[in-house]
């Protein structure tokens, strides 16, 4: 009781001067405005204004209370041993009494012991009050009935005097224990908001830590009125998030044993408004304090990709800590403050994470609608991930009736992204389309447009079985539309095959198809028919190598499409070879070197002649020409080898002879067959060479 | 054909799916008088439905009127519910003179390819007023809880003091969050103002518990980011709604016109009805020509919520919507009453406090029946908008390969 400090003394009785002053007032409400100062002091307050009240109002009441100098008195007096020692007394007094209604007995007249009893937990309300320390009620000891023990009395009281057949005697005392049990009502609502609100520091080691407090009660409390956040604030990538909400478990049972008294009493609405409103509040707090802002769907379409690709990932995260750490945690906070009341924790815990759910999903959607662009099909299906593992969740979370609903809300965002998806994807043909650049790249190197198709469906194909799965829900709307040509082009193939490709997997052939002739169109632009075809072998290495490189690929273009590939490979080499080197063992054939049976030496020599100009000119030329792949680089500097070295070196065993030893051999022939391989050795490096030059 | 997990519980949102699909088969029989008599159509189902709706009959403030039970009292939660299906038939009435009535390759071309994006603007504003509008209804439910808190303690015979103080209690909460200034709405002022109250009145110990103490703050934050505004998004929405005259005034231009007068004067309705975040200077005219047939019945509706808005604004109360009138206007007179309540209470007083009782069980009543169900209408226009928008700008995109194509 010498707890109390003189200041929290004087502010009482100060404001109940004000109240006394502010109550015959007849007209004090009729403005919103003034409803707001009296509103000022009086909603939280409740409890302790109206005892003031009670004492206007009840002046002429016999026992006239003086709830207000019960503090002085009970410090004063001696009677704090005699309060003490009563209230057991009174209690066993009000259980017979409660027994003897329960009993269906009607009362002459409510016993004194009801007044008394009134009285002691009126005062003992008033002591809570106005203690310091908010926690004391929740110490029980062995003594002393708990608060909670007497208010359940009180409650229990109100109930049975309510069932009494009506009767103006019993009024008072219907009254009198209402009035009780409204106040310690409002005191355990103020209590069960302000546990709600401030997370237990045992729970919070480190901040406990910080604030070593010789009282330990005490210390708790400071700390966490301090701290200044009232909400259990998990933070990003700590421990504490797994512990979300973050009350301790004495925080919870405490929590839980106050819903029980306030339910049992009537005021269930009470304790549930408390309880969503803080745990709303406190769930925002927690999104916000992993950084999840809220955005404007207005904002979220006028954002650069880049912040808004920032806010994505933020927003996976955030989704994720929402399905693994939060509603679980949630939901285990309300079944165990609820505990007695399944149905009641279940619709409590939906309505709040619904709320969420659904902001959440808003997000989604927003996302969905912005522009669509290559770059964002991953992010949208990063998101379209983190939807779809949270149903499983919901699923086991939520009570089956509002898991349905936000089924249909979580479908309804994924539909959005899917179809964007499906529409970014197929835009790839757009793309491809609309590549149509007149110029070619030099040296018949790999074209950009392949290159960046193959790595974004590399890519893409790291997310297939999403991929599969949203082209085989979402593409449909498309189909049925009619959607564009190519497409009706595509579905009957699929028709045609025994085992129906996936739509994901058509789609991928689509683009890869439309990108070989795209490429076939390119390459035209080459007026060397040779470097024509070296630029096809360039591009088409390079995607077979793509595809090969991932496993993903490969599955669902399949082997037949692969082999297909191959063969036109293999056929742009022979083409390659024939068109480049045909020519050059012209100049190495036997046929119209001889007249009359005899080497024309004319002839020889003009055959050395062209030999070298043509051998020089494609060495020239070619060496500059690009292979990046080396196997397909060594693989034409083989095969060129193999038909020129064995043709060059065998007619220069026939032919060397009929030329004159000396200047003669100098000047026709130029090159051994090992020049001859060395420069088939610096074709395609990218870098021009001349022989000459090597020769000096 | 689709099968895709929407199943069948929200059907209606996504009705838009098929018109699409039909579209293609038909265009080709479509000649351009029958675009003429669907435009006709389409305008009277507009005037015939706002027509309706604006003649409903207004709540008079007076008690005598209290205990209507007419349901679709004008601005009440039922009346909303009615405007959201106007907005969702005439929303999918004009998705199908869009898509089906016409070669949709006109989108492209003046005026259109500027009233079209415009009117895509102005959905995605609409969407935020939607999410943000199903934010406040939760906030409704609340106050319905605390409405039903005092109902049940006034119902109480004998009336004692607890119960009184218990009503009171709850009224104070209700009414202190449902004075939501439209201007501190905006700011993070209204946590603080409206909730800041220390335990014992006493600076001290009221600066050291504020975070732990004062009723529940009931809305920490809105929906939608602190710098979004109402009244600045229904700006936005209108300002550029102008009349097509002249040649612009043919073919597609007037359905988007009147759609999206039917978009504005929706999302501004409900803004005026349910508290959200910064109303301050919310527009109470919008520039509609009499002349046109369709727009009668809106100007009517328009000009009646603005006097009732004008109204508001001088009360400083938080809503039109009918039953946050009737909890303010019979939670303000049982405070009155529990104020001066003495125990035991006057008969002559109790008859009193039984009929604002009874109006205020009828009105926990309406909103126990009817805030979710406009809260899944409100999803469902949010969803159908976003549905629409996607296909126009689907139509747009070919449409865009469609001449590219041909150039």
């Amino acid at each position: 009781m010498e707890k109390i400090p003189p200041e929290n003394c004087d502010s009482f009785s100060s404001q109940d001067e004000k109240n006394k002053n502010n109550n015959p007032d007849p007209d004090v409400p009729s403005s919103t405005s003034s409803a707001h100062e009296s509103l000022s002091g009086e909603t939280k307050s409740d409890a302790l204004d109206t005892s003031a009240e009670i004492t206007t109002t009840e002046e002429n009441n016999e026992d006239s209370a003086a709830t207000i100098e019960k503090p002085e008195t009970t410090e004063d007096s001696s009677s704090t041993s005699d309060l003490d020692s009563s209230l057991p007394k009174i209690s066993e007094d009000i259980d017979r009494f409660l027994s003897q209604l329960e009993s269906n007995q009607t009362p002459e007249e409510i016993p004194d012991s009801v007044e008394k009893f009134a009285k002691l937990v009126d005062d003992q309300i008033t002591i809570y009050i106005l203690d310091e320390d908010p926690i004391k009620w929740r110490q029980d000891s062995d003594e002393d009935p708990s608060l909670l023990e007497s208010v359940n009395k009180i409650s229990k009281l109100t109930t049975a005097l309510s069932q009494l057949p009506s009767d103006e005697k019993y009024n008072a005392s219907i009254n009198r224990i209402g009035g009780v049990l409204q106040r310690a009502m409002s005191y355990f609502e103020d209590e069960f908001r302000s546990m709600l609100e401030n997370v237990d520091s045992e729970s919070n080691d480190q901040k406990g830590k910080q604030h070593p407090e010789p009282n330990d009660q005490k210390g708790k409390q400071q700390s966490s009125n301090s701290s200044n956040d009232s909400c259990a604030l998990p933070e990003p990538d700590s421990a504490k998030a797994t512990n979300f909400p973050g009350y301790s478990p004495e925080t919870v049972s405490n929590l839980n044993r106050i819903a029980l008294a306030m339910i049992a009493a009537g005021y269930e609405t009470e304790c549930c408004q408390v309880y969503s409103i803080t745990r709303r509040n406190s769930f925002e707090e927690a999104l916000k304090s992993n950084g999840f802002d809220k955005i404007s769907i207005d904002d979220v379409l006028k954002m650069q990709w880049q912040s808004l690709e920032g806010e994505i990932s933020t927003w996976i995260k955030v989704l994720k800590r929402c399905v693994t750490i939060y509603f679980s945690g949630e939901r285990k906070l309300c079944d165990v403050v609820f505990q007695e009341n399944h149905s009641l924790s279940g619709s409590l815990f939906s309505n709040l994470a619904r709320g969420v759910v659904i902001q959440l999903l808003n997000f989604a959607e927003a996302v969905a609608m912005t522009k669509r662009s290559a770059e964002k099909l991953f992010k949208f299906l990063d998101i379209y991930e983190a939807l779809r593992d949270l149903i499983p969740e919901l699923d086991t979370l939520f009570p089956s009736d509002c898991s349905e609903d936000l089924q249909n809300e979580i479908s309804s965002a994924r539909s959005a992204l899917g179809e964007a998806a499906v529409g970014i994807f197929s835009d790839l043909e757009n793309s491809i389309k609309g590549d149509n650049s007149k110029t070619a790249v030099p040296n018949g190197a790999v074209h950009p447009l392949t290159r960046y198709i193959m790595n974004y469906l590399k890519y893409a194909c790291e997310y297939k079985n999403t991929l599969e799965q949203i082209f085989q829900v979402h593409q449909k709307i498309d189909q049925s539309d009619g959607g564009g040509s190519d497409k009706e082009s595509s579905t009957p193939r699929n028709a045609d095959q025994t085992a129906k490709p996936s739509p994901f997997s058509v789609q991928l052939v689509t683009v890869m198809d439309m990108l070989g002739s795209n490429l076939e169109a390119k390459s035209r632009f080459y007026k060397d028919l040779s470097l024509n075809y070296i630029f096809l072998m360039n591009n088409g290495r390079y995607i077979i190598q793509k595809i090969k490189g991932s496993k993903e690929i490969h599955e669902l273009i399949g082997d037949s499409w692969c082999r297909k590939r191959s063969f036109s490979l293999r056929n742009y080499h022979k083409n390659y070879q024939r068109e480049t080197w045909n020519k050059v063992l012209g100049c190495l054939k036997d046929e119209g070197l001889q007249v009359n049976g005899k080497v024309a030496k004319p002839v020889l020599k003009e055959r050395f002649k062209s030999f070298n100009a043509m051998f020089e000119d494609i060495h020239k030329t070619q060496s500059s020409w690009i292979v990046s792949d080396e196997q397909l680089q060594s693989e034409l500097r083989v095969s060129i080898s193999a038909v020129v070295i064995p043709a060059y070196r065998s007619f220069l065993g026939r032919f060397s002879q009929y030329l004159d030893s000396g200047r003669q051999t100098e000047k026709y022939i130029k090159y051994g067959p090992e020049d001859i391989e060395t420069s088939i050795d610096e074709l395609f490096e990218g870098n021009p060479a001349s022989m000459a030059r090597r020769r000096t | 054909m689709p099968t895709d997990s929407q199943g069948s519980s929200v059907p209606l949102i996504f009705l838009g799916r098929p018109i699409l699909s039909i579209r293609r088969n038909q265009i080709v029989n479509m000649d351009g008088n029958a675009d003429q008599d669907e435009f006709e159509i389409f305008q009277k189902h507009v005037a015939d439905r706002f027509l309706d709706l604006s003649s409903s009959p207004t709540t008079s403030s007076d008690a005598a009127a209290t205990t209507t039970n007419d349901v679709d009292n004008f601005l009440s939660i039922a009346w909303l519910r009615k405007l959201l299906d106007v907005f969702i038939c005439c929303e999918a009435e004009f998705k199908a003179i869009l898509f089906l009535g016409r070669d949709s390759s006109n989108i492209n071309k003046p005026p259109l390819d500027r009233l079209g994006p415009e009117l895509l603007d102005r959905t995605v504003k609409a969407l935020d007023v939607c999410n943000t509008i199903n934010h406040s209804v939760e906030m409704l439910r609340h106050w319905q809880k605390l409405a039903e808190i005092a109902v049940m303690a006034l119902k109480q015979s004998p009336l004692g003091e607890g119960q009184v103080r218990r009503a009171k209690k709850a009224l104070h909460s209700l009414l202190a969050s449902m004075t939501i200034d439209d201007k501190d709405a905006a700011s993070s002022k209204l946590a603080e103002r409206t909730w800041s109250f220390g335990r014992r009145g006493a600076a001290a110990a009221a600066a050291k518990e504020r975070s732990t103490t004062g009723p529940p703050r009931l809305f920490t934050s809105w929906s939608v980011p602190k710098n979004w505004s109402a009244a600045k998004q229904i700006q936005a929405m209108s300002s550029n709604l102008v009349m097509p005259r002249g040649a612009d005034s043919t073919g597609m231009a007037m359905p988007v016109f009147i759609m999206s007068t039917v978009i504005v004067i929706v999302t501004w309705t409900l803004v005026t009805a349910i508290p959200c975040q910064d109303r301050t200077g919310l527009l109470t005219h919008f520039a509609l020509s009499r002349q046109l047939s369709w727009a009668g019945p809106i100007i009517g509706l328009q000009e009646r919520i603005a006097e009732e808005w004008k109204k508001k604004e001088k009360k400083k109360s938080a809503g039109l919507l009918d039953e946050m009138q009737r909890l303010e206007r019979c939670g303000q007179a049982l405070i009155e009453f529990s104020d001066s309540f003495q125990y035991p209470a006057e008969a002559e007083k109790l008859e009193e406090v039984a009929m604002h009782v009874a109006e205020l069980t009828e009105t926990c009543k309406k909103m126990d029946e009817g805030l979710l169900p406009l809260q899944s209408q409100l999803r469902e226009m949010f969803h159908r908008i976003v549905r629409s928008r996607t296909e126009i700008l689907d139509v747009l995109e070919q449409n865009d390969k469609y001449s590219s194509l041909i150039l």
